[in-house]
Formats: structure tokens, C-alpha cells, sequence
């Protein structure tokens, strides 16, 4: 082989292969890590709520707060007077639930980071999957023991698709389920 | 093989009747010619690919520079203090009251979240039983229109206006109506008719407190003469409905009560009772007489076409003929009996070249079926043509078929045309200072007289409205008003029960209650949102309470009230009155030489007050399928005489009046007669419906008893003008054959006595067809339709609620001519006959969900497949936009967004806030580039699944109702399950005249259609 040729190839062409496999590699990589699917993701709160002291410590049923869950699609986060339900009374004194009681008195609505998000054409409906006996844990982890709520899970068509399939083996505990809706309508319309 | 009753040919337009071979290349290309041409290059702004490439990276950098933290998801930002009655996501819905024309329906309201997405009517409610029609439909998009009024404006200079506080235009215009007080000269307040006694109690205290005020009523659409005539035959106040239920025979008279006269959801309802396929029995026939061709002709087993103004002489005829064989016994006056003996209805017959067979077989049937037939008459007709045929039905005893219960009243004086010809008269000599425009818009409405130049003449006019109309633009103060949906109101058009009218949403914007605006002159007292809802309450606490002597306190009664949006009162209903016709003015002049003008309400836009509403003007014509425009109709002899073609301009002239409209042909049009139609030719009103058609107001007849009609000449201008019609569009496949539509079966029809003979008639001709393809078993739950086509008639309203149920966007006028019409849903006409004596056919078309679906097969990503309940599912986030399932669609009901129609479409008009409010948050808004089209209203689907989820019981498919279905006036649309054996939808798909359009090409279409049966008699006329 000329020598020239040889030397073009092993000083060009493997190295460019070698870097384009590389870098391949490294966006599938950092495309494809958990974190960007969201998960991890624990974003600060304009109030440190936690869903440790109130529902894992204190014992508050999910559907205390999130009041439509088992009637709606949104499982809803609390309007504040839920909140002032208990805090009317309770811990009028810590700096948080004052900021709480002036924003609620004020009629100024708080503005609380998102942390689970679905595209919009995906039409997710919780009261259909909490009606079915399936578990808040499913999807959002164990919310009980988190002080700061953290995406647990991975939110995409994958995801959701990996339930509905294997339903009697992911939802072992309920013991009439059946595989969910596959079709294109049951989520997209 | 051959259909024997139907040998006709159909054909959907004139173009195709004369010219199917141009038809014939339109329909083999996929999209009509410049659908898919796009970008014209050498349009385009000259940019070097240099450049282009430095923009590209400028701009990507720039983009990337603002990235921020891709994790962040947004806010979620939850009520303070949430609503009780608040379910985020869940519906809620409110029974109110629509102001859309002088019938007030009572409607429900769907609100999502505190906005108003969707309105149907209220089902409990005795006189729209749930249904609505095109207008209320569509008026939802008058609440969200963004060209609305928000803002109190002052007039600075001819066309120029500020802003300026309620309190500064209330202290002026008190300042002037005290001043004319004072100094004695008239303040006249317009309006349109008013239903509302609550209002019209506002109104009288304005005139009390200010003693020189005056007030004027009109409605353009009067049926005043109806009144008339109910006052002089029978001494009544009110207009009884009629039973059409119960009728056998049908006869109207100038009368499109299918469509624009008198109450048409009501009427339908009834009307679609006895097309009912199982109760042969009772099936009804339906004689229609007209001049120009309307839904309700097109729906007519015999349609006689005769010019409207010999309609009085053939009634003489028909009396005369009837009461010769009937011998009743009447009081009526001397010269009226005169006038009925000197016509004989065979002279009539042979005069206006009627067809004598036709006219045997109604004066027959009218005779046979005392009792259960009725003539109805035309709101258009004059009084004297009103009387004479309630005179036919008091020979025929129809007066059987007169529902007292359900009597239609007046509840405001209507003035005459000339009353408002005298009020100009006193402007222009100065006698009028103040002129308030409650809610009217009288430039434009009431453009046979002169208010334009009137109004330069008085001190101070105020307008009260919603939109900058034409007579707001000419006044010194706009006050906006409320939407009907942001109102309270009570309204009363039936003896025996009042609606009640209550707000659904909070104001929009910086706008006022109209009634609460004249409140503050009245009261002196500054402006609060409660001011009207209080007096209301009070008086129905004063005069509604005790006269229903309910068992609850009033608080109690008025929450009820309330929440079912109306009261039933009981009136003496089993009045039965006696006919006493004292006078009748002799028969007027008719001109048959000479041209005779028929003026008609809009098949959609009524009398123009929904201005500004772009849904009615893209909803094609019931008849001529023209969208956005108005035009002057003429028969095809008339156009040939005249040399005249499609889209040639006339002038019409009527002495001073003239006017330019184009001409559109259609066959079935009486003739030697021009028909134009209202409500279009705005000159103000806001973005979409400014220039859009002609103002044909002007040509209202001042002099004569019906002001509808007139004599006018015209002359060709030569100028040309592009009508754009949805007719040819989306043709159905053409074969070599001229009559495919028969050949294959789109339309199939029967005549009753033939099904009577042969109920196997129709499936008798279905053949066995071969499948390539594996058959899918469906177990459990599996969707299908079906559509009555005898009880259809092609109203439309079916496709305004599509519109509004699943975020449908206008397209405009230059795009629905590129066959780029977005409806989900529509219906297609067919012609046949000949152009002289046509019979219509209607056909509700959308997505048939077929079994072996061909837009399925070629899709490239899998975007449009089926589901194992039976739909053809369409995925937009998979979709790419190669319209390969558009082409290959045998029904051509898919629709591709060429562009963001929303953008696209009149500057942004679309996307303009508040309009997104009006968007149902259930239905994926499309963007450009991606397929859509019916998807069975998919949203009510998963809904309905859900509460069964809820309940824990099994979905079985019952409880789902779509769009269309709802709205269906006729309830001609039944959805449902097919596998549950119980069904409505099962029974009908096994129906005897069950049939499936285009079932050779073995697709199997969910929709199947129940074949139309022609009450014809035997004699086959």
C-alpha cells in the first residue's frame, strides 16, 4: 500500500472516525441521562412546603390538598384557603406561614415551581388512574419522605406505555387491573 | 341492478350540469388548481444565500444565548380562594338567555374554569328543548371578539375618537338631556324590538324622568304582520306555533321555517317528528310555494315555484277551489268572498304555468287530511296574505294544529318604517337634540332611510353597543355595553314562560349593562354593577312571584328560577277563538313584466347584527354553498334572456336606491325575479366582517304591506366578481359517468310508498363485496353513527357546533376558494332534476371512520390509524404533512393546515386575546402542517370513560353524545355504541334503509346513512 496513503488514513480518517464515534457517543450520552427527562429535577419553592411534615409525619391523606384528583384530570394543587384551613390556627407564628397568611390576605396568589410536566398534546387524566386503585407513588415516588418534592420518575410516552403494557406486573398489587388503552386517543386528541 | 324511483341524474352545480368535463379534471386532481402552489419566488425579497446563512447564525446564536435552564417547567399558579363550585378541569354549566334575535333562547352555557367555551340549549326548557341555532351556536365568539368595544369613546373629529371615564360621558350626556328638556325638544332613544319587560320598565322611567324622550322600536325581520293578521281574524294578541307534529300535510307559503322564519329550532323539532321512518303512519308531506329557493324548499316532497307576488291570487285560487268542495261556512266580508269567486285555481294554474298534477295532489291531500293539514305562512308575506291563509287553514280545520300554549307575543311596540322616515324629518328641522342608540344600529339597519346624513344634525348622539358599528362611528359617544353573556336580562317571546338572562362571566372589559346606563340617568345615582340586577329582581319579586304563587319564599324561587334559566306561567290555555274577519283590503297590483325584487333574511347572518362573527360568513350557504359574500340570485332562464353568467356585477336600481351586487345562477329560482339576501355589507363593525358582501338594506320597501319585496330594473356593469363557493369542492370521485352519485350510491333515495311495498328495497341492491384484507373482530366497546337523512335538513348547526367544540379557525375568503376550508364537518348538496325544476339533496359528510380506512395504509409515520374501538385515530404530534391520507381519502374529509390558519387569517386576528379564552382546552389547537379531521369528539369519548371509571362500573358506551349530535335540531345524528345489541345505533346500522356511502370500495364507513324517502303519491309527479 503506498505509504503515503497509509499515512493519510491513519492521521485523518481513523482519527475522525474515532472522534465522530466519540461524540456520538457523548450527545446519546447526555441526551439519554435521567436528568433530562426531568428527573432529579427539585426546583426551590417560593414557600419551603413539605410534604415530609405534612403527609408523611402528620399523616395528611394526598387528597386532602389535592382535592380533584379522584373527580378530574388535574390532581390541582391547593388554593391557599386549604391551606388556611389549618393555618388560621396553627404555626401562626413561623416566618413562612405569616408570608403565607399576608399573600392569602392579600389575595396574591403564589406562584409555585412546576415539577411534573406533561406535553401538551398528552391529555393525562388523573382521576382514572387513582379510581383504578393505582397508587400516587406510581408516578411521583414516595412524595412522603420528601421534604423538597423531587421528579422521580420519567414522564414520557415510554413511561407511560411500560404501565399500560405490563400492568399486572407493575401494578401487582391491584388485583383486577387490566393493561391500560394503547391507542393514539387515549392520550392524543 | 337500476334504482327505479330514482332515474334522476344528480348533478351538484350548475357548472357541472353544463360543463362536466372541466368538473371532471377538477375533481381528478387531489386539491382544487393553486391549493398547493405555495411560494412564488420571484415574490420574494431578493437575499443573497450569504447572507441568509449569517441571519440563520446570528439568529441561533441569539437563540442559544437565551436559552434559560431547560429544566425549569414554569408556574403553577392556583386560585386564592377557589370557587366552590370549581372543579378544575370539569365543566360546569349555567342555563341563561341569548339576545340573538327577537326570540331569546334559552341556552346552557359550558364553562370551563369561569369561561364560557361552548353553548347548546337548554334541554329543559319547553321551547328550544336543548337546541339552538346557527347564530346561537356562533355567538359565543362575539363575547371573546377582540375587535369589541372596551372603552368609552368620545368623538374628537369626524372618524377620530379618545377614550375618556364613564364619568365624564355620563356628566355630558346628563347635561344634554336636561338641557333638551328644558328647551323642549325631543330625546329619542332606537332600539331594536325588546322582549324584556324589565328593560322596557327602564325605558318608560327614562321617559318619565325626562319628559320629552321618545322611543322608537324597529326590527328589521319583522313578523308584525303576522300580529296583524292574528288580531284582525281572530282578535288575538298573540301567534299561536303549530303542531307540525301532529300534521299529515304541510303547506308553506313563502315560508322557510326550516331555516329564517319564525322560530326555526322549535319548528324543526317538530317538523322532524313526522319524518320519522318507523311511524309510517304519520309521515308527513311537505308542499312548499315559493319564489327563490330556501332550505325549506329544498327539503319539500312538491315544491311549486311560483314569483312571490302572485302568491295572493293563487291563494284566491286555492280558497276558492278548497271552500268549493269544503263548504264551510265563514264570516268574512263581502269583498273578500268577491275576490275568492272571481278566481278560479285552474286559470291560476294555467297563468303562472304551475304544474297541474302537483296542484291536483294538494288540493286533494289538503282536503283528504282536514284536520291534520295546515298552510303555514312566510314572516316576508303582507298582512292581507297572512289572513287569507289562515282563512285556508280555518276552512281546512287546522286550527287543531294551533298550540295556544305555545303562543308567540309582543311584549315592545314595533314601529313602522315611516314612523322612523317622520323621526329623520324632525332631525333635520331640529327638533331632536339627544339621540341614544340603545343597542341599535339604525345607519345601517334602517339604510333605506337617510340616518346618516340625519344624524350630522342632531346636538349629541350616543350609541350603546357592543361593536364600533356604523352608527357608532357617525355618534358623539360610544358606550360599550356587555355581551348577552356577561348580562342579566329576563325576556319573554311566549305567553307562557319567561327566560331569565344571568351573566356567565365577569366583564371583560371596562363595559356597562345597557339598561343599567339608562339606569344612571333615571336614578341619578353613580354607575354599580348591580344596579339592573337589582331592579330586576325586584320586579320579578313584585310582579313574577305572586302571579306564580309558588309553595317556596322568594329568595328560594328566584335561585330556582335561576338555575333553570326560566318559569313556566300558567295562562288560560284552551282558548279557542272564533274567526271574525270585519275588512280586507282589495288585492294589489302586480307587475308580471316587470322585475320583481324579493329581499330575504341571511341564511346565517340573519339581519347583520352579528356583525363581526366570522363563523357565519364562512359557513357555506344552506342552497348556493357561497361563503362570504352576499349576492343577487337569479334562475338560469333569466340569467340566459339577460345574458348574464356567474359573478357578472348588476346594478340594481330602485328609483333613488342602486346598488352593485353579482350574480349568482341557481337553478329552481322563480323567474324574471332577483333575490338578495340580509346582514352582510358592513362598513364598520371590526376586522372580519368590514367590506365583507353587500348592504342590501336599502332596498326595504317603505310603501307597500311587506316590505320585502319591491320592483326594481338593472343593467350589467360588465364588471366582473369572484363569488367563491364550497359546492365543487371536495367533489366525491368522479367516474367516466355523469350520474356517479347514483351510480354510487352517495345518495340514495326512495319514495315512501315504494318502501312501503319493499322494505327490502335498498339492501336488496347491496352485493357481496370480497376483502383483501383480515376482518377485525371488535369486542367491547366499537363507535359508529348514523344520520338520518329524512330527518336532516341540511341547517347547519351541526357544523357551527364542530366549529366550536373542537377549536376549528376561520380560514377566509381567498383560502376557502383554494378548497382550504377547514370544517371537520360539512354539508354537501346535490342537485338534480333540471335547472328548472330541481330536487335537493343534503348530506351531512365527515370523517366515516371506516373499518379498512385507505387514509391508514399510506401513511408513511403512522399518524392516522385505527383503535380497537373502532375510530380512525389522527395523532398531529406524529404527524409530518405529506397529505398522502387527504388524497387517498375517499370521502375527502381530512383537512391539512396549510398555513397557522390563526396567524394567517386576518392580521393575527386568531391569536388576538381574548380569543383564546373561547378555545376548548379538551382539543389540541393544530398548527400549520399537520392533518386533522373529525375524530368523533373524542374529548366526550374519554369523559364519559372517565365517570364510569369514577362509579366503577363498565364503560359500555352509553352517555356519549358528540358535538353534532347535540346541536342536531332534528335529531337526525345518533352516536353510540353499535356492540351494545340495546343501542339506538345498532338498530339503526340493521335499519331496512341503512346505507353506506361508497360501500363498493369495501372501506366499511362507522357512519351509515338512512335513506331519504320522497312522500311522493303514485301518480309520480
Amino acid at each position: 500500500m503506498d505509504n503515503k496513503y497509509l499515512d493519510y488514513i491513519l492521521k485523518i480518517r481513523v482519527p475522525v472516525t474515532v472522534f465522530f464515534i466519540i461524540l456520538s457517543f457523548a450527545i446519546t450520552y447526555f441526551v439519554s441521562r435521567p436528568e433530562r427527562d426531568g428527573i432529579g429535577y427539585a426546583p426551590e419553592q417560593p414557600i419551603p412546603f413539605s410534604h415530609k411534615l405534612h403527609a408523611g409525619e402528620m399523616g395528611i391523606d394526598c387528597k386532602y390538598c389535592h382535592t380533584s384528583v379522584e373527580k378530574s384530570r388535574f390532581a390541582s394543587v391547593p388554593s391557599l384557603n386549604i391551606c388556611m384551613n389549618c393555618h388560621t390556627v396553627s404555626r401562626k407564628d413561623r416566618p413562612t406561614i405569616i408570608q403565607l397568611t399576608t399573600a392569602y390576605q392579600n389575595n396574591q396568589p403564589i406562584k409555585w415551581k412546576r415539577i411534573h410536566r406533561l406535553a401538551d398534546f398528552a391529555y393525562f387524566n388523573h382521576s382514572v388512574h387513582v379510581n383504578r386503585g393505582i397508587s400516587c407513588e406510581e408516578c411521583h415516588g414516595d412524595v412522603k419522605n420528601m421534604d423538597v418534592v423531587k421528579q422521580v420518575s420519567s414522564f414520557t410516552m415510554a413511561s407511560c406505555l411500560d404501565c399500560h403494557r405490563n400492568a399486572k406486573v407493575k401494578l401487582n398489587y391491584i388485583s383486577s387491573i387490566n393493561n391500560g388503552p394503547e391507542n393514539c386517543f387515549a392520550c392524543h386528541r | 341492478m337500476e334504482n327505479k324511483n330514482s332515474g334522476k341524474e344528480y348533478w351538484k352545480s350548475l357548472r357541472e350540469y353544463y360543463d362536466p368535463e372541466e368538473l371532471k379534471k377538477i375533481k381528478h386532481d387531489e386539491f382544487l388548481e393553486g391549493a398547493i402552489d405555495f411560494v412564488d419566488l420571484e415574490s420574494m425579497p431578493p437575499i443573497s444565500r450569504r447572507k441568509f446563512l449569517a441571519l440563520l447564525s446570528a439568529s441561533s446564536a441569539f437563540a442559544f444565548a437565551a436559552c434559560t435552564n431547560y429544566k425549569d417547567k414554569g408556574e403553577i399558579v392556583p386560585y386564592n380562594r377557589q370557587p366552590e363550585e370549581i372543579i378544575l378541569g370539569k365543566a360546569n354549566y349555567y342555563a341563561s338567555t341569548l339576545n340573538c334575535c327577537s326570540r331569546n333562547c334559552s341556552v346552557l352555557i359550558k364553562t370551563r374554569e369561569g369561561r364560557p367555551i361552548k353553548i347548546d340549549g337548554n334541554p329543559e326548557h319547553p321551547v328550544s328543548q336543548g337546541k339552538v341555532c346557527v347564530r346561537g351556536q356562533a355567538s359565543i365568539l362575539n363575547l371573546y371578539d377582540p375587535d369589541r368595544l372596551g372603552e368609552p369613546l368620545q368623538k374628537l373629529s369626524e372618524k377620530v375618537f379618545s377614550s375618556v371615564s364613564w364619568k365624564s360621558a355620563e356628566d355630558q350626556i346628563k347635561k344634554s338631556l336636561n338641557e333638551a328638556v328644558k328647551n323642549g325638544k325631543e330625546i329619542a332613544i332606537i332600539s331594536r324590538k325588546i322582549n324584556s319587560a324589565t328593560a322596557l320598565q327602564v325605558l318608560s322611567e327614562f321617559v318619565e324622568t325626562y319628559p320629552t324622550a321618545k322611543l322608537y322600536f324597529y326590527d328589521v325581520l319583522t313578523n308584525k304582520n303576522q300580529f296583524y293578521a292574528w288580531k284582525e281574524c281572530y282578535n288575538l294578541d298573540s301567534v299561536p306555533s303549530v303542531k307540525l307534529e301532529q300534521a299529515k300535510v304541510i303547506l308553506a307559503i313563502e315560508s322557510d321555517f326550516l331555516n329564517s322564519d319564525g322560530d326555526f329550532v322549535n319548528q324543526t323539532i317538530r317538523y322532524a317528528k313526522t319524518r320519522n321512518v318507523d311511524d309510517l303512519k304519520n309521515f308527513s308531506r311537505l308542499y312548499v310555494l315559493e319564489g327563490n329557493l330556501t332550505l325549506t324548499g329544498a327539503n319539500a316532497d312538491y315544491r311549486i315555484k311560483l314569483r312571490s307576488d302572485f302568491i295572493r291570487e293563487f291563494l284566491f285560487g286555492l280558497i276558492n277551489e278548497i271552500n268549493k268542495r269544503v263548504k264551510k261556512q265563514l264570516t268574512i266580508p263581502y269583498n273578500l268572498s268577491q275576490l275568492i269567486a272571481q278566481v278560479d285555481l285552474n286559470v291560476v294554474v294555467k297563468k303562472f304555468n304551475l304544474d297541474e298534477k302537483v296542484i291536483k295532489t294538494l288540493v286533494e291531500d289538503l282536503i283528504r287530511n282536514r284536520g291534520r293539514s295546515v298552510v303555514l305562512a312566510g314572516n316576508r308575506l303582507s298582512k292581507e296574505e297572512n289572513i287569507l291563509i289562515l282563512l285556508i287553514n280555518e276552512i281546512l280545520d287546522a286550527t287543531n294544529l294551533y298550540d295556544f300554549s305555545q303562543s308567540l307575543i309582543s311584549l315592545s311596540p314595533e314601529n313602522d318604517l315611516n314612523d322612523f322616515q317622520e323621526l329623520i324629518t324632525k332631525i333635520k328641522k331640529g327638533n331632536v337634540e339627544v339621540l341614544i342608540n340603545f343597542d341599535a344600529n339604525p345607519v345601517y339597519d334602517l339604510s333605506n332611510l337617510d340616518f346618516k346624513e340625519a344624524l350630522k344634525k342632531v346636538n349629541l348622539t350616543v350609541t350603546l353597543s357592543e361593536l364600533k358599528t356604523e352608527t357608532a362611528s357617525l355618534s358623539d359617544f360610544i358606550l360599550p355595553i356587555h355581551n348577552p353573556l356577561e348580562s342579566w336580562n329576563d325576556f319573554q317571546t311566549y305567553l307562557n314562560v319567561i327566560n331569565l338572562q344571568q351573566p356567565v362571566i365577569n366583564p371583560l372589559y371596562n363595559t356597562r349593562q345597557k339598561e343599567s346606563i339608562i339606569l344612571t340617568f333615571v336614578y341619578n345615582e353613580p354607575y354599580h354593577e348591580k344596579m339592573y340586577h337589582k331592579k330586576l329582581k325586584s320586579r320579578w319579586e313584585k310582579e313574577v312571584y305572586p302571579k306564580i304563587k309558588p309553595a317556596v319564599d322568594f329568595e328560594s324561587f328566584w335561585y330556582a328560577s335561576l338555575h333553570d334559566g326560566f318559569v313556566n306561567l300558567t295562562n288560560n290555555q284552551n282558548i279557542r277563538p272564533t274567526f271574525t274577519l270585519k275588512n280586507f283590503k282589495g288585492s294589489t297590483k302586480t307587475y308580471s313584466d316587470r322585475i320583481l325584487l324579493g329581499i330575504h333574511s341571511g341564511a346565517y347572518t340573519f339581519d347583520g347584527r352579528f356583525a363581526n362573527n366570522g363563523w357565519l360568513y364562512e359557513l357555506p350557504h344552506p342552497i348556493t354553498k357561497i361563503v362570504w359574500d352576499n349576492y343577487a340570485t337569479v334562475s338560469p332562464a333569466f340569467a340566459k334572456r339577460h345574458n348574464i353568467e356567474n359573478g357578472d356585477v348588476i346594478e340594481i336600481t330602485n328609483g333613488k336606491v342602486k346598488s352593485q351586487l353579482p350574480v349568482f345562477i341557481q337553478a329552481g329560482v322563480c323567474d324574471n325575479a332577483i333575490f338578495l339576501e340580509l346582514g352582510f355589507g358592513h362598513s364598520e363593525c371590526g376586522e372580519i366582517g368590514r367590506g365583507v358582501g353587500v348592504n342590501v338594506n336599502k332596498f326595504l320597501n317603505l310603501s307597500s304591506s311587506s316590505r320585502f319585496f319591491d320592483y326594481v330594473s338593472f343593467v350589467n356593469t360588465g364588471k366582473k366578481y369572484n363569488l367563491v363557493t364550497a359546492q365543487e369542492h371536495h367533489a366525491l370521485d368522479d367516474t367516466f359517468v355523469k350520474d356517479f352519485h347514483r351510480k354510487r350510491k352517495i345518495i340514495q333515495e326512495g319514495t315512501l310508498e315504494e318502501y312501503e311495498k319493499n322494505k327490502n328495497f335498498i339492501q336488496a341492491e347491496r352485493k357481496e363485496l370480497l376483502s383483501i384484507v383480515e376482518e377485525v373482530e371488535y369486542k367491547g366497546v366499537k363507535w359508529a353513527m348514523a344520520i338520518d337523512m329524512n330527518k336532516c335538513t341540511g341547517c347547519n348547526v351541526c357544523v357551527v357546533s364542530c366549529i366550536a367544540e373542537n377549536n376549528i379557525p376561520m380560514v377566509g375568503k381567498d383560502q376557502v376558494e383554494k378548497g382550504r376550508e377547514m370544517h371537520w364537518m360539512r354539508i354537501d348538496t346535490y342537485f338534480s332534476g333540471t335547472p328548472e325544476d330541481v330536487l335537493v339533496s343534503n348530506q351531512p359528510m365527515l370523517c366515516q371512520h371506516c373499518d379498512n380506512a385507505p387514509c391508514e395504509n399510506v401513511c408513511p409515520v403512522s399518524a392516522t390509524n385505527h383503535s380497537s374501538d373502532g375510530l380512525n385515530q389522527m395523532a398531529y404530534n406524529r404527524c409530518v404533512g405529506t397529505r398522502y391520507c387527504a388524497n387517498n381519502c375517499p370521502y375527502k374529509v381530512r383537512r391539512f393546515n396549510f398555513f397557522d390558519f390563526r396567524s394567517e387569517f386576518a392580521n393575527d386576528y386568531q391569536y388576538r386575546e381574548p380569543l383564546n379564552f373561547l378555545n376548548n382546552p379538551e382539543v389540541t389547537v393544530r398548527s400549520r402542517g399537520v392533518m386533522e379531521k373529525c375524530t368523533f369528539c373524542i374529548q366526550r369519548i374519554m369523559e364519559a370513560r372517565q365517570e364510569t371509571i369514577e362509579k366503577g362500573i363498565e364503560f359500555d358506551g352509553s352517555g356519549v353524545m358528540t358535538a353534532c349530535q347535540q346541536a342536531c335540531p332534528s335529531s337526525a345524528i345518533v352516536f353510540g355504541n353499535m356492540n351494545d345489541p340495546k343501542s339506538e345505533i345498532a338498530r339503526l346500522r340493521k335499519h331496512d334503509l341503512a346505507y353506506y356511502v361508497l360501500e363498493e370500495t369495501n372501506v366499511k364507513p362507522n357512519v351509515s346513512y338512512i335513506t331519504r324517502l320522497r312522500n311522493i303519491n303514485s301518480e309520480g309527479v
